[in-house]
């Protein structure tokens, strides 16, 4: 019976060491891409204004350690002011109104060909028919392993 | 003549006289103390001298001699006591109350087993919760209580929510059990918290580890095992207020329970109301990704909340028949941070500063009804178990309805609403074939029927049926070594129903035309799955040293949301798809303990290793659905090991220090995440207390100084979408008391606890409120009266 339990803490030992010693063979990516319209050809900046019947080219740099897959734009309204942009600058926002016709604009991308920097560049044409008033912007990156990140501004779309 | 037989008549009678004045009766009286009935047949023993009570509690001894005597008084159920009996003239009547033993449970005692010593012979490696751990340690919720021990920890959602985890597993693969009866509600869900009165509980059993064999799909990670409380003792009424005041949420609450029980009969019943406001954290603003939001006092915005709850058991007991029947109603409503929900972040025109007590947008509400039934019987050489239970949880998630991609601005803030009826089945038959042997056989069913409403779709309605067969055997070797082996078998349905979008999303077709569709987010789908659990274990004690050792194999049915869901949750920015080729998530796990005793100190180890075939959880793609980015459930192989230590030792007669350690180590070993660990996996922890008893200090009666000290390693093992966590050391305060106010009745207990003491920021990586940087509470006194009655 003795040696059963000697086995008994032999093994408990090594679950310890075993527990202890993480070998890291498989390396994982921990790295988020990175999203910014924070130079000088970013499009839109915050505050921003459109006007309808223009078309405007929407450009945001992507970066990441390993591989860019995706990424999407998001123009929605926000006529109720439901929320704000993460840039720098706080925008005027009109009066709250009721959407009627509000611009959706919502399209994904891919990014092919393992990049690790990338320039968005999508030509977006503001229709006439649609409300004037507040608006955001959000772009959004992933990359291959599956990791997001996110910017959001503050735009207005004139008459 | 006459004159000397008169004068030997006279000495001869004048000696008896003296005789008869040399020898007195002792008169007295047993009663029980707590309501002065008489206690019949109690036992008065002393040297030589003995007698019963009568039926009026009276008894006496004649023939006693003057002089000082003591007596042994002993009746059924109550304390033995000793009393000193001065025999002289003009004595008075004796009176002796009676204690009852602590509990009815102790009296099997008699049969040479206590319960701790039971619990060292069981190989399943479990850990009782006693009342007493749970005064003293008692959180704002259940869960924050219970994380006190080392492998058990929290998803707190806020201050007054927290789930199960039990060694980083957690949501449905942690089973909540409550009278016999799985606890069911929408475990699934992030921001969910548990809905049971943690007020009036007398023991919970944890099981660390996979627990399928017992209790089915969904404990594969472990139970928490509400027991049902203790019958109360024939001919009692007693009972306890509970009042609880804590400064950082401002909150009252207040728990009131009675017990009684006559003959047969026996009642019990518990009110609890506890009201709180905003809870502080110790920073001025949240930094949220590029967002800042400002904090008004350092209230954290929106998390006051309320809980009322209700319950009411109702019981007859006889000579082998037991049958308890209890009404509970838990209703609880309480705010969510308010300018960021989940990841999305809000702004609003609602005035949340104004009090810091109001419950505005968003905000969740849970009604959680239960009745369960509990008739044990025993037949000659079996012991029939037999648990009934309905539950019905009603849940509803309100929000600031607001547009999101297609979807318009929804009618009215019920984002979502799920109503789920949930009918228990369980029997079981304990038997002995031979003294040896102690054998269980059993049968579990369950059927659940979930709604759902509301303009948000998460998961779809469905309807779900398991049934499962078990046989264990415990076998006694000797009476030092045990061996457990059991099997059993579960079938399941899950019926999901087709749901489709309320409004039309536009669709660019790929001829250049545009339609306009409501897209379906789940479908009619009929699923089958069965599971085979088993499980061996051995128990040997040698002297002061126990070990256990227990290899298992458990299941949990993939549930309905990871099967069938197909839409986006906004407030977490994802698309959540399920997969209906899932199958049942099997887990085999290794466990070992081995605990040593001595009297001064004890040091206890619980390593144990999981493989899981195939874990099931919500991965992150790369791809995008309208924008939103898609999460997937998946499967993957995922090794797991750790453990638990335990020290423990009595420096001096008033001085006590223990010490903790847990630590879990995860890694998927196949599928898209493989080399990362599993979301929710909690950091390397240490908790170290010291205890000390001080002496009786005025009307204080055994006071204690109680300093826990936690030191918790940084988490820097992650899995998208989650941060990396910092390492922290928090100190909390107790001071216990009881404090005699009338003399002949129970003492009131006094408990001031000082939580964080140095007003530490940090952040708990296992906290729903984590993903938005959200601090940890910050400094907290609470005071706690307790006020017994009888």
């Amino acid at each position: 019976m003795k040696s059963t339990f000697k086995n008994f803490y032999f093994l408990a030992i090594i679950l310890l060491i075993a527990a202890c010693s993480s070998d890291d063979s498989t390396e994982i990516d921990e790295e988020k891409p990175t999203i910014s319209v924070n130079y000088t050809s970013g499009f839109p900046q915050g505050c921003a204004l459109l006007s309808r019947g223009e078309t405007y080219n929407f450009r945001a740099m992507v970066t990441d350690n390993s591989e860019l897959a995706a990424y999407s734009i998001d123009i929605h309204h926000n006529f109720d002011h439901h929320t704000h942009d993460d840039q720098v600058t706080e925008c005027d926002l009109g009066e709250i109104q009721s959407p009627v016709n509000p611009l959706i604009y919502v399209e994904n991308f891919t990014i092919e060909g393992s990049l690790t920097s990338y320039e968005i560049n999508i030509p977006v044409t503001i229709p006439t028919d649609i409300d004037a008033g507040d608006y955001h912007c959000a772009y959004s990156v992933t990359d291959a392993t599956g990791w997001q990140s996110r910017t959001s501004i503050d735009i207005k779309i004139v008459e | 003549m006459l004159q000397k037989i008169l004068g030997i008549w006279l000495f001869f009678s004048l000696c008896t006289t003296a005789f008869a004045q040399d020898s007195f009766q002792i008169k007295g009286i047993v009663q029980h103390a707590k309501d002065f009935t008489p206690a019949q047949g109690a036992t008065i023993i002393g040297n030589n001298l003995y007698a019963v009570s009568s039926e009026t509690g009276a008894f006496s001894i004649n023939n006693v001699r003057e002089g000082t005597y003591s007596f042994t008084v002993s009746h059924i159920g109550c304390e033995p006591i000793t009393i000193i009996v001065e025999v002289e003239q003009n004595m008075e009547e004796v009176k002796v109350f009676l204690i009852e033993s602590a509990t009815v449970l102790e009296e099997v005692k008699v049969n040479g087993k206590t319960k701790k010593r039971e619990a060292l012979e069981v190989p399943i490696i479990t850990q009782t919760v006693s009342k007493e751990f749970l005064e003293q340690n008692r959180e704002n919720t259940l869960m924050q209580t219970l994380s006190k021990i080392a492998g058990v920890s929290t998803i707190n959602i806020g201050s007054g929510q927290s789930k199960p985890v039990i060694r980083g597993l957690g949501f449905n693969r942690v089973a909540m059990v409550q009278n016999g009866i799985k606890h069911e509600a929408q475990q699934w869900g992030n921001d969910h918290g548990l809905e049971i009165d943690q007020h009036g509980i007398e023991n919970i059993q944890i099981i660390k580890g996979p627990a399928s064999l017992l209790y089915g799909s969904d404990a594969i990670a472990g139970v928490v095992d509400i027991q049902p409380n203790q019958t109360p003792l024939p001919n009692s009424f007693g009972g306890e207020v509970n009042i609880l005041g804590e400064s950082n949420n401002d909150l009252l609450g207040v728990s009131a329970g009675v017990t009684s029980r006559k003959d047969k009969w026996f009642y019990r019943g518990r009110l609890t109301y506890r009201d709180y406001g905003d809870y502080k954290v110790p920073a001025d603003r949240i930094n949220y990704e590029n967002y800042v939001f400002e904090l008004d006092d350092n209230d954290l915005r929106n998390t006051a909340g309320n809980e009322a709850d209700a319950s009411l058991g109702i019981g007859y007991v006889t000579e082998g028949f037991k049958s308890e029947t209890v009404f509970s109603n838990v209703n609880a409503k309480n705010g969510f941070f308010a300018n960021a929900h989940g990841l999305e972040v809000r702004t609003s025109s609602i005035d949340y500063d104004s009090s810091n007590r109001d419950v505005d947008l968003p905000y969740h509400k849970v009604n959680h009804f239960k009745i369960t039934n509990n008739t044990s019987i025993s037949a000659g050489e079996h012991l029939l178990h037999i648990d009934l239970g309905y539950q019905n949880n009603n849940r509803e998630e309100h929000s600031e309805p607001v547009p999101h991609g297609y979807m318009p601005t929804p009618p009215d803030t019920k984002e979502r609403l799920f109503i789920k009826n949930t009918y228990s089945l369980n029997f079981r038959d304990d038997f002995n074939p031979t003294d040896k042997h102690d054998m269980v056989v059993g049968l579990n069913t369950e059927y659940q029927n979930n709604n759902i409403g509301g303009w948000g779709f998460l998961i779809p309605e469905y309807n779900r049926f398991t049934a499962g067969i078990f046989a264990y055997d415990q076998f006694e070797i000797n009476s030092n070594f045990h061996v457990l082996g059991g099997l059993r078998y579960d079938v399941g349905r899950v019926d999901t129903k087709a749901y489709y979008d309320w409004y039309p999303s536009t669709v660019n077709n790929a001829d250049g035309s545009t339609s306009y569709i409501h897209y379906q987010r789940s479908k009619d789908k009929t699923l089958d799955f069965g599971s085979l659990s088993a499980s061996l274990g051995l128990s040997y004690i040698q002297d002061k040293t126990s070990y256990k050792i227990n290899v298992g194999r458990s299941f949990r049915m993939p549930l309905a949301n990871e099967l069938a869901s197909d839409g986006v949750n906004y407030h977490m920015y994802r698309y959540e798809r399920g997969n209906l080729d899932l199958d049942p998530e099997v887990s085999y796990q290794l466990d070992l303990s081995v605990e040593h005793t001595e009297n001064s100190f004890s040091v206890g180890v619980s390593p144990f290793v999981n493989i899981f075939q195939n874990y099931i959880y919500l991965n992150p793609t790369s791809s995008y659905y309208e924008t939103i980015q898609i999460y997937e459930y998946t499967e993957a192989e995922v090794f797991r090991i750790g453990g638990e230590f335990n020290a423990s030792a009595t420096i001096t007669k008033n001085l006590q220090l223990d010490a903790s350690l847990e630590y879990v180590y995860s890694e998927q070993t196949s599928g898209p995440k493989e080399g990362f660990t599993l979301p929710f996996s909690p950091p390397l922890s240490g908790l170290l207390s010291a205890r000390y008893q001080f002496e009786k200090i005025l009307i204080f009666n055994k006071p204690q100084l109680i300093a826990d000290y936690r030191i918790t390693a940084a988490q820097e093992e992650i899995v998208p979408p989650e941060e990396k966590t910092d390492g922290y050391q928090v100190l909390n305060m107790s001071f216990l008391t009881e404090i005699d106010v009338f003399k002949n009745s129970l003492p009131l207990e006094m408990r001031v606890k000082l939580n964080n003491v140095f007003d530490t920021k940090y952040f708990n990586h296992t906290s729903f409120y984590r993903l938005i940087d959200v601090p940890e509470a910050g400094r907290n006194i609470s005071l706690s009266l307790t006020i017994p009655f009888q």
